[in-house]
């Protein structure tokens, strides 16, 4: 891959983060949070695409973008409500957007021309044509009730300032801005003349620029910022309202507001200055001012109205020259010596915010370090193993040191995990635009609600989650939510809404898909299955049963089958595949009101922590998360259900006691109770259960092995692992085992998909 | 002989290395920058004209923006810009002399 390809990699990943960015911001927008600052951002999501574009002359997502944008900025200048039918615009908008970046990336076929042209158009109605109603929606910004012009006449009074806070007593009647854009400002797609601009439609602004930092051509960094504008805003306004016009650049500019010819000028003390408008011209006023203050004069420190929000220092190109130190006492602007100084100390010393810096890293590396890291830990525990055989004192010095060398290996590991830890925001992210495409194909109005985006987890779960998720919603709105006029007939609200949240939960990543629609419909599936043959006619189901029917391969629903869901790969599809991540899916469903569908993920691959225990002569790992308690059983406390099934008290409740080994098959005569040692352990779904051991040997933290990749799946069984002595340990499956436990007295006869 | 550059459509964040780099090619020449299809002036690429504006007057060479679209003048003067410098030859800004 040539340079040139490479940076264009780059910016296809870039513009993956940016529509991401987009498409959270509008969902934002969409659920009212209407300001600025939201607005702002998609904005610059949709101009820092088409700026990328540009430089790789992709014609045609520029002239898309460009369109985008620009209605964006008519949004964020106010001079277009930001109404239901403008953001449903955007959505579909930022749809076509994808589509082109995917074109553009020979990802996929060229965007159909028509779409794109249709919502082109769209787009300009909304930006030029004026269809949206000119009234002031209450969620406008604060910017559109001055309607003026940005280069009024000074003298002009304002008009229409109506606004309480015009007459609060502590508002001026004008304020003096001092803002030094950093480049970080320009690289975020900000720009110094729009900012400008919007002070403008604040009131009458004279502006004028300092150069004085600018160096020649040749020193010049294009990207870095050297100017400081001041402005003189004559507006009765709040600082709220001056300091709103900056509120997101805030982090990246150094801003002063002060009040306008009031007292409190920063280093001039004039009682007595008149609240006269300064004109532009006395540039040397300010220039002087800011000497003044570069120049060391004590009274700059205390600068009572200074407000420079986590500048970065800024590089001087021009160090303040050794000006005649001032008196802390107020002099004279005149007097003030004529060299200028770009800054006043007291910015540059503010505290620094750097933005997080982050690097691109091939995933192959990671992957890499990840195997070392888990050979490493396997290795450490095999050296514990043979210091512990070699009899060596535990207090010995090898000892200790191998304790601390475990320390750091898990330190170690836990940052690697971290490493590849990602938010399902990811997945989470494209989730609306499908919702919004399937919605639209099956004519239901459909909401989705996310929640726990943030939710953290390795990435090979967050990449593969994202298929399952996809089928699941495409479900969830084509056979759980009912039609519009189904839902008002059931006294529902017409738009339905489904859920989509992830969590942590034990160790593990549950994620919740749940519908309010009209449930399972349990007389349906179990007569499908029946006539399918996929269970006895006369088979008795509990309702729990005939829910999980739906897993079975080869079943489908739906009556008539659908673009959407019905393609022949049903839920059997789903729940193998969150089965091969070594995870559950189950389902919950109320009629009429709605289904549950709950997957439960290990949060990494990698490692888990565990306790070895002993059962007939095999070594297991039993994973921790899951364990509640262990304790030896009492005679007293067991007692047999029917005589066979044994069942332990435990805190005043009896819990079924499940004999590992023999449930594995490892022997064939049960073990005595009261001999081995009984571990409570809790399922996904919060049921309780005993598990019988032999012994219990330890706790370790075990890089997990899959027996998938290596041998076959085995029931009970979750994955492998390699013991310090180089021995392999099995990892159970709590879940299956207890319920597999359970189910063995009142098996039905159909093999359940497990 | 003169130099001519014309300034493209829209002078953003991305326009500005390459215009510093198309000045500077020519420095020490007298140069005329042409802002007839400008209709957008960012903050960056005002900092590369200034900033030329003080490389040539420091050369004691002669640059001057014309002509200039009205979107050009009116966003320069928005930056405050407009006090030192359109349209005349920049070698007298009065900020130069008291910088110098």
């Amino acid at each position: 891959m040539d340079a040139f390809e490479a940076i264009k990699a780059t910016f296809f990943q870039e513009c993956d983060e940016l529509l991401a960015e987009l498409e959270s911001k509008l969902m934002l927008l969409e659920q009212g949070q209407t300001d600025l600052e939201t607005i702002n951002a998609v904005f610059r999501a949709v101009h820092s695409v088409k700026g990328g574009a540009g430089a790789f002359g992709l014609e045609a997502l520029v002239r898309f973008a460009h369109v985008f944008e620009t209605l964006m900025d008519e949004l964020r200048a106010g001079r277009k409500p930001c109404d239901t039918v403008t953001i449903k615009t955007l959505l579909r908008a930022s749809d076509v957007l994808a589509d082109h970046i995917q074109a553009a990336q020979g990802l996929a076929p060229p965007v159909d021309e028509e779409r794109s042209a249709g919502l082109v158009h769209e787009l300009e109605l909304l930006t030029h044509g004026g269809e949206a109603p000119p009234v002031v929606e209450e969620d406008e910004d604060d910017f559109g009730f001055v309607p003026m012009a940005f280069d009024v006449p000074l003298d002009e009074p304002l008009p229409s300032l109506g606004e309480p806070e015009a007459v609060a007593p502590e508002a001026q009647t004008g304020w003096r801005i001092l803002f030094k854009p950093h480049g970080r400002m320009y690289g975020s797609a900000n720009e110094a003349g729009l900012l400008l601009r919007e002070l403008g439609r604040l009131g009458p602004i004279t502006v004028s620029v300092d150069d004085s930092a600018l160096p020649t051509l040749d020193v010049l960094v294009a990207e870095d910022g050297y100017l400081t504008w001041t402005i003189d805003l004559t507006a009765a306004i709040e600082e709220k309202v001056v300091r709103e016009v900056f509120d997101f650049v805030e982090a990246d500019c150094d801003l002063t507001i002060s009040p306008l010819g009031g007292g409190a000028e920063p280093v001039l003390a004039f009682e007595d200055e008149p609240p006269a408008v300064l004109p532009a011209s006395d540039e040397l006023d300010i220039a002087a001012l800011l000497a003044k203050a570069a120049g060391g004069a004590p009274a700059a420190e205390p600068a009572p109205v200074a407000v420079a929000p986590a500048p970065a220092p800024e590089p001087e190109p021009e160090p303040a020259p050794a000006a005649p130190a001032p008196a802390p006492a107020p002099a004279p602007v005149a007097a003030a010596p004529a060299p200028v100084a770009p800054i006043p100390p007291a910015q540059v010393a503010a505290p620094v915010a750097p933005a997080p810096v982050t690097i691109r890293v091939d995933l192959d590396r990671v992957d890499r370090l990840i195997n070392v890291v888990g050979e490493l830990v396997i290795q450490q525990a095999m050296l514990s193993q043979r210091v512990l055989e070699s009899g060596l004192a535990r207090s010995s010095g090898i000892a200790l040191g191998l304790e601390d060398l475990e320390l750091l290996t898990r330190e170690i590991q836990d940052s690697v995990m971290a490493i590849r830890a990602q938010p399902v925001k990811s997945v989470f992210q494209r989730m609306p635009r499908l919702v919004r495409e399937v919605a639209d194909m099956v004519s239901k109005q459909v909401r989705l609600v996310t929640a726990g985006e943030d939710t953290e987890v390795d990435k090979t779960v967050v990449e593969r989650l994202a298929e399952p998720i996809t089928h699941m919603l495409r479900n969830a709105i084509d056979h759980g939510l009912e039609t519009p006029d189904e839902r008002v007939a059931a006294g529902k609200t017409a738009e339905g809404t489904v859920r989509l949240a992830a969590l942590h939960r034990s160790g593990r990543i549950v994620i919740e898909i749940s519908d309010d629609g009209r449930g399972i419909n349990r007389e349906r599936v179990k007569k499908i299955a029946i006539d399918k043959g996929l269970v006895a006619p006369d088979a008795a189901l509990t309702d729990e049963q005939i829910d999980n029917l739906i897993f079975l391969p080869g079943f489908s629903t739906a009556a008539v089958v659908s673009d959407i869901s019905g393609r022949g790969v049903g839920m059997d599809v789903v729940k193998r595949s969150i089965q091969a991540l070594g995870g559950r899916i189950s389902i919950s469903s109320v009629p009429g009101k709605g289904s549950t569908f709950t997957l439960s993920l290990p949060l990494t691959l990698a490692v888990l922590d565990g306790m070895v225990v002993s059962a007939a002569d095999q070594i297991l790992i039993a994973p921790l998360p899951a364990i509640v308690e262990s304790l030896t059983p009492q005679e007293g406390d067991l007692h047999y259900v029917g005589g066979v099934d044994p069942v332990i008290r435990f805190r005043d409740r009896f819990l079924p006691l499940i004999d590992v080994a023999m449930t594995m098959g490892f022997r064939d005569t049960p073990v005595v109770p009261s001999e081995g040692v009984a571990v409570v352990v809790e399922t996904e779904g919060g049921q309780q259960a005993a598990l019988l051991f032999d012994a219990i040997q330890g706790q370790r933290q075990v890089v997990i092995k899959s027996l998938e990749t290596n041998y076959q799946q085995v029931e009970g069984i979750a994955a492998a692992t390699i013991l310090g002595d180089g021995r392999v340990a099995l990892i159970l499956d709590v879940d299956v085992l207890v319920t597999d436990m359970r189910r063995r007295s009142s098996r039905p006869d159909f093999k359940l998909a497990s | 002989m003169t130099d001519a550059i014309v300034l493209a459509t829209v002078l953003d964040m991305n326009a500005a290395e390459p215009l510093k780099a198309e000045l500077l090619a020519r420095r020490g020449q007298p140069v005329t920058v042409d802002a007839s299809n400008v209709e957008r002036l960012g903050g960056l690429c005002l900092q590369v004209l200034l900033s030329a504006r003080k490389t040539w007057a420091a050369d004691g060479v002669d640059l001057t923006i014309t002509p200039q679209s009205q979107g050009f003048s009116e966003q320069w003067t928005t930056f405050g810009a407009s006090e030192t410098n359109v349209p005349d030859p920049l070698a007298q800004d009065p900020l130069e002399g008291a910088l110098a």
